[in-house]
């Protein structure tokens, strides 16, 4: 994917800032974090901190992170979790976390303000509930998803359409639905379709 | 100069000399040993226990390396009033550039003997002085002074006489002598290629010292400027304060040195106390230093200023600058940053200690039907072990992109059939209508070992697209397109 063209740069990660990625499981969110970490992997190696020990590596190579740039941390402890966090933050520029349930919001702010300090970018993606306020600079909710290429026992799943409410101080304080599509094998760039990225939240349901 | 019993200077009444004394290393060798336990059949080098056995009577010491360089400072600063920049290699042993001294002092002899006599007020006789055109070759004739000093006229011819255990390694050694080489000189007039072609590095390295040629040639320029410096308010009055920092330090300017693919084989220490005394000392190493050996250096010569006076009211300052770059160190591919990728192994070593080393894991392709099958895991660190071919054709092999999630225990998943076409799939508490499906994708199991098929599908819903596998005991889901 290599770099991710999207209005205003508002889905690529910054140095020192938090992303919080929260929704469904299956609303599409790991991938999109993959995919937001591609970039950084080209400089070095990315980090990401499995608490089920579920993540398939095969959906971060279809997303442009080199097999040798990805270090997965297993770590289902929720009391060794934020030491293990904040040692990755500390040297690695791109740590995707998911959040087990039992770690507190103080704990969380704290990493946060680790990743600032150390320039890291720090993607946060809670397992269960929601983050604490103001922590991300940038939260993306899965708000639905569409998948084309599968039919009544015919064809396979080919792409994918995510539609994603961004919020928090990368928009500017104003949520704004945006529509992200991601191609076959995650090669094409995740583009955000124009048109939408405007629209004010509220009234619109998930498409999906 | 070479204190070849300093270690042993640290007693505090000194050993009687009839009595066999010896000190170990860390690596549990001898490093030091008296005449007696010299006469006894102790050899430096040797292993602890098989000095004991030559020598049963030998009482032993333990090295303290700090404690050393603390005792050395006095010496150190007793030839530096006669000489300026001087350069340590080890408590015990150090390097006294004496090209303009010998100018001022009026010849080898003045200077040698000036120097005999202050460093004889300061620690007692024992001194072994070599004087050479060279490093290497000083050291050497080091090793031949007895209590009179050793002077080289000729570095070549000297060097040409020494042994060959001097430069290569023991195994090295063996195989030389084997082939009938004793001498460096015989090595030397070996050709260089064939020397390389058949030794290797370590043979490069023998030949080179061999041939009187001290140090590899720099090939690339190096900026001057790399000295890394750190100022300290308060001033640093405790020794663990200093150590802390002069690992940080050295850490720095390693990396720093790094990014040019250079080493330091001298490194000059310079420290300001509070009182705006500033102090300089050079250390130096025959292999390059590298950020732990560099650090320990640091903090020795930090610890013999903080303990012995030389800096007074605490340190503001600390200030590295490497000299005699080597560049043999790391070489790094274009657009690659040493020092990001050292900070993250660091923090990824980190991380393994703190959850485990199987915790901590890179994955590699390799050939598989099933998506979990596709990798290999192994633990972040360690060589890439052989995969399975993934070139090979894999019957069965699911099309499409990978699910990002895939459970390590398959759940059971509820699924409503009507005419052999899923309808309904139960997440949680809700059933989900299925709004397209694909499959299935027929995985033979192994047979010969009581293993039945199961059938794969893939499941969209408007909530997201799932794998599951379709066995006779039931739907399990073995992947989320997450």
């Amino acid at each position: 994917m290599g770099s991710m063209p999207a209005p205003d740069g508002l889905l690529a990660l910054e140095p020192g800032r938090v992303v919080g990625l929260t929704g469904s499981v299956g609303a599409g969110m790991t991938r999109l974090g993959l995919s937001l970490m591609a970039e950084a992997s080209q400089r070095g190696p990315v980090a990401f901190v499995d608490v089920r020990g579920w993540l398939c590596p095969l959906s971060a190579w279809e997303s442009n992170i080199e097999p040798d740039r990805l270090a997965v941390v297993r770590c289902p402890d929720s009391g060794r979790w934020p030491k293990v966090v904040a040692a990755l933050l500390e040297g690695i520029p791109a740590v995707y976390a998911e959040v087990p349930t039992g770690v507190s919001d103080a704990l969380l702010r704290r990493l946060g303000a680790l990743a600032r300090n150390r320039r890291s970018s720090l993607l946060l993606r809670p397992l269960r509930g929601s983050l604490p306020s103001g922590l991300t600079h940038l939260r993306l909710e899965g708000r639905g998803i569409e998948w084309e290429g599968t039919g009544d026992g015919h064809g396979r799943l080919r792409s994918r359409r995510l539609l994603v409410e961004a919020s928090g101080k990368a928009t500017g304080g104003i949520p704004r639905l945006i529509e992200i599509e991601g191609g076959e094998y995650g090669a094409d760039a995740m583009r955000v379709v124009p048109g939408l990225a405007a629209a004010p939240v509220g009234v619109t349901t998930a498409a999906g | 100069m070479w204190f070849p019993d300093w270690p042993l200077r640290l007693l505090e009444s000194p050993p009687p000399p009839d009595e066999p004394y010896q000190a170990v290393g860390s690596d549990n060798r001898v490093a030091a040993v008296n005449p007696a336990a010299a006469t006894a059949g102790v050899a430096l080098g040797m292993s602890r226990r098989e000095a004991e056995g030559v020598c049963p009577t030998v009482t032993t010491i333990v090295r303290d390396l700090g404690a050393e360089a603390v005792a050395f400072e006095e010496v150190a600063r007793a030839v530096e009033d006669l000489v300026p920049r001087i350069e340590l290699a080890e408590p015990g042993l150090l390097f006294v550039p004496v090209t303009g001294a010998v100018r001022y002092y009026g010849g080898e002899e003045p200077l040698v003997e000036r120097l005999c006599k202050e460093v004889e007020r300061v620690a007692g006789p024992g001194a072994h002085l070599g004087l050479a055109a060279g490093p290497f070759a000083a050291r050497m004739a080091a090793d031949h002074a007895t209590d009179a000093p050793y002077i080289v006229d000729d570095d070549a011819a000297f060097v040409e006489s020494l042994d060959l255990s001097t430069v290569a390694p023991d195994d090295l050694v063996d195989t030389f002598r084997w082939l009938g080489i004793s001498t460096l000189g015989e090595l030397a007039h070996l050709p260089r290629p064939a020397v390389l072609s058949r030794f290797g590095p370590e043979g490069l390295t023998a030949h080179r010292l061999a041939s009187g040629e001290d140090r590899a040639a720099m090939t690339r320029p190096i900026p001057d400027d790399l000295a890394v410096e750190e100022r300290f308010s308060p001033p640093l009055e405790s020794l663990e304060q200093a150590a802390f920092v002069a690992r940080a330090l050295s850490v720095r300017l390693i990396e720093e040195l790094a990014r040019y693919g250079a080493m330091p084989h001298r490194v000059e220490v310079e420290g300001e106390s509070s009182t705006g005394v500033v102090r300089n000392r050079v250390w130096r190493s025959a292999d390059p230093f590298g950020d732990t050996e560099l650090a320990e250096r640091v903090r020795w010569q930090l610890g013999s200023w903080v303990e012995g006076e030389g800096i007074v009211g605490g340190l503001v300052r600390l200030r590295l600058a490497p000299a005699d770059l080597s560049d043999e160190g790391r070489q790094l591919a274009l657009h690659e940053d040493a020092v990001a990728l050292a900070e993250a192994q660091r923090s990824l070593l980190r991380a393994q200690s703190l959850a485990g080393p199987d915790a901590v894991l890179a994955s590699q392709p390799q050939g598989g039907r099933d998506p979990a099958d596709q990798v290999l895991w192994r633990r972040w660190g360690e060589e890439a072990s052989p995969a399975r071919d993934t070139t090979a054709p894999w019957p069965g092999r699911l099309p499409g992109p990978a699910p990002a999630l895939v459970p390590t225990q398959p759940p059971a998943l509820d699924v409503e059939w009507e005419a052999g076409t899923p309808t309904r799939v139960r997440l949680g508490s809700r059933w989900e209508p299925i709004l397209s499906w694909a499959g299935p994708w027929r995985r033979m199991g192994k047979w010969w070992e009581g293993e039945g098929h199961c059938d794969r599908y893939q499941l969209v819903t408007s909530v997201g697209a799932f794998l599951v596998e379709v066995a006779a005991d039931g739907v399990r889901l073995t992947g989320v397109y997450d």
